[in-house]
């Protein structure tokens, strides 16, 4: 070690004043409190997709639920005279091959795509996060059976089940309606997509329960059924929300392929599948493509609004996306 | 690690007979006469009903129905169909046009996801990558059908770059445009996945240092991070052949194609219970094999997987 | 002869008043502000510093490797005589690995999972220009033997994961001065392994820089191991340097206010002096308040009679099943194999050990969140394994609690702090909501915490405060013992100092019992009484901390003290 520092490496000591010392374990306590959903909710709302998607589904709801605010068109009165007719005044879609307005088919078309849509994912992912939550958590012999059914239905691909318990159902119970309608493709299209939900909160209960702070709770003395409810369920929840609302624009898709196939909802439903499945003879000739375009467009737009919806809700509940 | 396959094929047992269980006894709910479906109008002879009764063991329990054709199936026989063909021939026919679809969706999106992604991850939030995020977003967005009906129209009717439909000869030439609609959806999600996957390595710590040994910045794109995110992108393709063949049946039916889905919604709707069980069978054994296959691989490509 | 004479007074790295920031929104956020920094050829310079401090940022500046949006908004960085402080891409990588290397802080990611070792080495060499094909084969075999790596040609085929974390960080050294720099940054080289490692690992980057005359920058929070690897130290604090000078100077004679608390704090050099008395005093306190507090408990539900003996683990084991090969077939791993020790009340037992010892094991056995194989676990002298009924079971988990490592995953971040403390006193069903409330603001204080901070949630705390909280959801239900389990590893210097000295005062005040498991023999002076020193499941030394410090009487016990950094090193001079 040279005696005498060398150029640049003589001692330094920075004047007090200007490297201040700051009290370790001070709280800034100026801004109100934020818990995890607060802060999510936070990254949220300054994200434009977020708005430019919530706008759109809030829309699509007052559709579902108010078609009459937006037409007087019976969505069932064919005019057979003007079949296929473009665009025009008053019929602003014009119509289809039966004579019947397009626009009013397609807002009257909302509520039965949009129905399927949400209650298959609130079936879905009730089903789902139980049967998933308990296989993670209690694992065992709980989680070889869990997973073991869910294995089974997971096999069997969603459109080609779907198909063949329609097709049974259809003969079981024919003639039912809107509303059986709607539920019978909810509940074909659930019993073959709850395992990927399962999948996914049993994956999200794992990581979760090995943290210190279920030792910790577990160490206070709390049961374990006590403990799930209360501390594992909550944290695993941001995945399973994630999945669900990207998953909410697959199911409508889903039902828009049923009844592509002729075996979803009765052709009585007016529903945006139905009337893309019968604008199929129409685009084959390469002709009136509004009659495919309308329909098909405002499911497009809906599915969008759920998938954006997703990825920010993703972006802001992923731990991972938040640090980079 | 044979060990390890094997016990995975013991694991698919019970997968495939609760799957096949399923299916029978979807198929039975329906309680419509499959003869009266057969003969049409005519009407049908005690003798004749009773005979074809015995022939497709109609008059014995659903479960002994479903045992015995568990047994044929050992033995590779699936069945008659009620056409009087072997539902084994018919599938034997319609397998192989379905797989070469398949394949051939498989290969275009992987090529272009993969590309489109690696390149739009590299560009995080520049021009490229917003417009692929659209692209991908959109094509997820509009059902399968639509699309398929908008590129038969424009390239089959209007272009006549490709034949609009296929009908009886499935020739490569033909099945490319099937195979691009039915790519399309996922081609978006390999294309987002290997986005993520990339944006993700991109910020590893071993990319870094790869960095500060002086590795051009090049090559430690290609070795070090578009290596490592194939990884999910790989057992996603493999899981996605089951799924692609599956969502054949939708593609086949616009393009007309003489594939397994065709023949499966046909026999759905003629309610012919041996070649329904018999093609979901094949789809669940396709599944079961291709998960493993997707195991294996992952082994392979990931040194710090091995299978006891 | 002059010439080296020359080159060796010319400055190998020179930084002035250097300023990096990250942008966040449209703001640039600074994490170095104005730090001058100068290396000789051959010297070691240590940056020293506590996380948030900026000495990372600092050497990642220096060969552009800032993460994210990080970026240089002033001042230059020279080497070897040129301004390097906005390369072009192709000089930038023309400086990496041949100019200056890399060493990074953590073995365990800084290699690429699914590339042979030795691939990832000939790549430096190849991308050097140093050697190619065979050649480098050959060399990469050379430097991993020269970085200490036994059985190296086989060693090079073989992919990281089969190596440890200490084999790891061998072949990242390597890697690091493959292509000869002139000046290698080592960035917390050793913070992510065992001390004994830590130790082996030091000393050979050391001599290996010596011969090949390599400069080094090496980043640490540890400045004992600063002081002790290093000629000159610069000291940073919130992205500043507040002090900078040669080694021994600083440690003797800390001019700057928080070089000072630093050098109070660090426990590898500050346990020489203050603990024994403070310790004692404390014992002395706590052993006096636990035999009151016991007389108190005299036949309760508990019944034994009042011992002076809290808990006593006797020949505790556990055996883990490990799947092997083939179908169900499984192997014993024993990962505590027959423990005992005693924890007198108002006392501390530390259990000290490297990774894979057991000792976490041992905790969560004397926790009974995890049963035993055989042996038992006493509690006032009865078998805990006997607690069959509920009441008996939750009476036991009323006077043991722990406190885990992780401050950042032992708190539910869905719950607010005072959900948090408060779930142990509603499990228990203790007071009503107004009392419960008095109950936590009394908590709180006890740990130093304002009450301002009951409606915050954990992710707006520090890794400090957290654990201040974990403690007093700890102490919530009054309990007699408490298991420490790695509870200061993870904190900073300074924080562990505090929260160190909180445990010593809380357990002067309420007599409470300390079961205390670290990997860090050097804090264990300032809070224990007894020592179990284990190593692969074994309990190989068990004695008073003055013993095991001033006459250690296994060679594994002697190995670990040797290893604290910087624990020779004389302060008063």
């Amino acid at each position: 070690m040279p005696e005498i520092a060398r150029p640049g490496q003589e001692r330094f000591v920075a004047p007090l004043a200007e490297t201040p010392l700051e009290e370790t374990g001070t709280v800034d306590t100026s801004a109100p409190p934020e818990g995890q959903w607060k802060e999510a909710w936070k990254q949220l709302r300054s994200n434009w997709i977020f708005w430019v998607s919530a706008v759109l589904l809030l829309f699509i709801l007052i559709v579902c639920l108010f078609p009459g605010l937006f037409t007087d068109i019976n969505p069932r009165a064919a005019d057979l005279g003007r079949s296929k007719e473009g665009p025009q005044s008053g019929h602003p879609f014009g119509f289809d091959a039966q004579g019947y307005d397009v626009y009013s088919r397609v807002i009257h078309g909302a509520r039965a795509s949009v129905t399927v849509g949400i209650l298959t994912t609130l079936f879905v992912t009730f089903v789902g996060l139980l049967t998933g939550a308990l296989a993670g958590f209690y694992g065992k012999w709980a989680d070889m059976l869990i997973s073991r059914i869910a294995d089974v239905f997971f096999a069997i691909p969603l459109i080609l089940g779907a198909i063949v318990l329609l097709s049974a159902l259809n003969n079981v119970w024919s003639g039912r309606g809107y509303w059986g309608g709607v539920i019978a493709v909810v509940l074909v299209l659930a019993v073959f997509g709850w395992p990927q939900m399962t999948r996914i909160a049993r994956g999200a209960v794992l990581e979760v329960k090995n943290l210190e702070f279920i030792d910790a709770a577990r160490a206070i003395g709390s049961s374990k059924w006590s403990n799930l409810r209360r501390h594992v369920i909550p944290n695993a929840l941001a995945p399973v929300i994630v999945t669900a609302t990207v998953s909410l624009g697959v199911y409508i898709v889903a039902e828009a392929t049923l009844s592509f196939l002729g075996i979803g909802l009765p052709t009585s439903v007016v529903s945006w599948g139905n009337d893309i499945a019968a604008a199929q003879s129409e685009v084959r000739s390469g002709r009136n493509l509004h009659v495919l375009f309308f329909p098909a467009g405002a499911l497009a737009i809906t599915v969008l609004s759920f998938m954006l919806l997703g990825d920010a809700v993703r972006d802001a509940l992923d731990p991972k996306a938040k640090k980079s | 690690m044979w060990w390890y396959v094997g016990k995975r094929l013991l694991q698919a047992i019970p997968v495939v007979l609760g799957a096949t269980l399923l299916i029978y006894a979807m198929v039975f709910l329906q309680p419509g006469d499959p003869i009266t479906a057969l003969f049409g109008e005519k009407p049908v002879s005690e003798a004749a009903r009773a005979n074809l009764e015995a022939q497709y063991n109609l008059d014995k329990p659903f479960i002994v129905q479903w045992l015995l054709f568990l047994g044929g199936a050992l033995t590779g026989d699936l069945g008659v169909s009620y056409s009087g063909q072997p539902v084994a021939d018919l599938i034997g026919r319609t397998f192989p046009v379905t797989v070469k679809l398949a394949v051939m969706a498989l290969i275009i999106e992987a090529v272009l996801g993969i590309i489109a992604g690696f390149w739009a991850g590299l560009r995080r939030g520049k021009i490229f990558d917003s417009t692929m995020l659209v692209v991908s977003l959109l094509v997820i967005a509009v059902p399968i059908f639509v699309l398929g009906f908008m590129l038969q129209l424009v390239f089959g009717v209007k272009l006549h770059w490709a034949p609009a439909t296929v009908g009886g000869d499935a020739s490569i030439g033909k099945l490319i445009l099937p195979a691009v609609v039915l790519g399309l959806v996922s081609f978006a999600y390999v294309l987002r996945l290997t986005r993520t996957s990339v944006i993700e390595n991109l910020s590893a710590d071993h990319v870094r240092t790869a960095r500060a040994k002086g590795l051009p910045e090049g090559a430690v794109n290609r070795k070090h991070v578009l290596r490592n995110s194939l990884i999910p992108v790989v057992t996603f393709l493999g899981a996605d052949l089951g799924t692609l063949m599956a969502g054949a049946i939708v593609t086949e039916g616009i393009f007309n194609v003489p594939g397994i889905g065709n023949l499966a919604y046909q026999a759905v709707q003629r309610g012919e219970s041996p070649t329904v069980v018999s093609v979901v069978t094949v789809m669940v054994l396709v599944y079961v094999l291709m998960s493993l296959l997707v195991d294996l691989l992952y082994a392979a490509l990931d040194p710090r997987i091995r299978y006891a | 002869m002059s010439e080296r004479i020359e080159a060796a007074t010319e400055p190998l790295l020179e930084i002035t008043d250097l300023q990096v920031a990250f942008r966040a929104g449209k703001r640039d956020i600074p994490a170095v502000r104005g730090a001058n920094l100068t290396v000789y050829p051959g010297q070691t310079v240590a940056i020293v510093g506590e996380s948030g401090s900026g000495k990372s940022t600092t050497a990642h500046a220096i060969i552009d490797l800032l993460p994210g949006t990080g970026h240089v908004t002033g001042g230059t960085i020279r080497f070897d005589g040129r301004d390097i402080t906005h390369l072009k891409r192709r000089q930038r990588e023309a400086i990496r690995g041949s100019q200056i290397g890399l060493v990074p802080q953590d073995p365990m990611s800084n290699l690429n999972p699914l590339v042979r070792v030795g691939s990832q080495i000939k790549e430096a060499l190849e991308a050097n220009d140093i050697a190619k094909g065979n050649a480098a084969d050959k060399r990469v075999v050379e430097l991993l033997e020269e970085a200490g790596l036994p059985d190296a040609q086989a060693r090079a085929r073989q992919f990281p994961h089969e190596y440890s974390g200490g084999m790891r960080q061998r072949a990242l050294i390597a890697m690091g001065l493959a292509a000869r720099p002139k000046l290698l940054i080592a960035d917390e080289p050793t913070s992510a392994l065992d001390v004994t490692v830590q130790q082996q690992i030091l000393d050979h980057l050391d001599s290996l820089t010596d011969d090949l005359g390599v400069a080094v920058l090496l980043i640490t929070h540890d400045l004992g191991l600063a002081a002790e690897r290093a000629d000159h130290l610069v000291v940073m604090y919130k992205g500043q340097v507040v002090e900078s000078g040669p080694a021994l100077e600083i440690l003797q004679h800390p001019q700057h206010p928080y070089s000072q608390r630093l050098i109070a704090s660090a426990p590898s050099l500050a346990s020489q002096r203050l603990t024994a008395q403070t310790r004692a005093e404390v014992r002395e306190s706590a052993v006096k308040t636990a035999g009151e507090i016991v007389a108190e408990h005299e036949g309760d539900e508990f019944g034994g009679e009042a011992t002076r003996i809290a808990v006593e683990a006797k020949e505790l084991t556990k055996v883990f099943k490990l799947p092997a090969g083939g179908l169900g077939r499984t192997i014993d791993f024993t990962a505590v194999d027959e423990v005992s020790f005693s924890l007198r009340r108002g006392t501390t037992t530390a259990i000290v050990g490297e990774s894979g010892s057991g000792k976490s094991t041992v905790a969560r056995m004397v926790l009974d969140l995890l049963e035993p194989t055989s042996g038992a676990v006493e509690f006032d002298g009865v078998d805990i394994s006997t607690l069959r009924n509920k009441k008996e079971q939750l009476a036991f988990r009323r006077r043991v609690q722990p406190v885990f490592q992780n401050p950042y995953a032992s708190l539910d971040p869905m719950y607010s702090i005072y959900r948090s403390i408060e779930e142990p006193l509603r499990t228990h069903d203790i007071g009503s909501s107004k009392e419960r409330e008095a109950t936590i603001r009394d908590l709180l204080d006890k740990v130093s915490l304002p009450s301002a901070v009951m409606r915050r949630f954990p992710n707006e705390l520090s890794g400090g405060q957290r654990q201040r909280v974990a403690i007093a959801r700890a102490l919530a239900l009054q309990p007699e013992v408490i298991i420490l389990d790695e509870a200061v590893s993870a904190l900073d210097v300074l924080v562990q100092a505090q929260i160190l000295n909180l445990l010593n005062d809380l357990q002067a005040e309420l007599g409470l019992s300390y079961l205390f498991i670290t990997h860090d023999l050097a804090v264990v002076r300032q809070i224990a009484d007894e020592v179990v020193v284990m190593q692969k499941g074994r309990a190989v030394e068990q004695a008073s901390v003055v013993q095991v410090f001033d006459h250690p009487r296994e060679e594994y016990t002697r190995k670990l003290l040797d290893a604290i950094p910087g624990g020779s090193i004389d302060l008063a001079s």
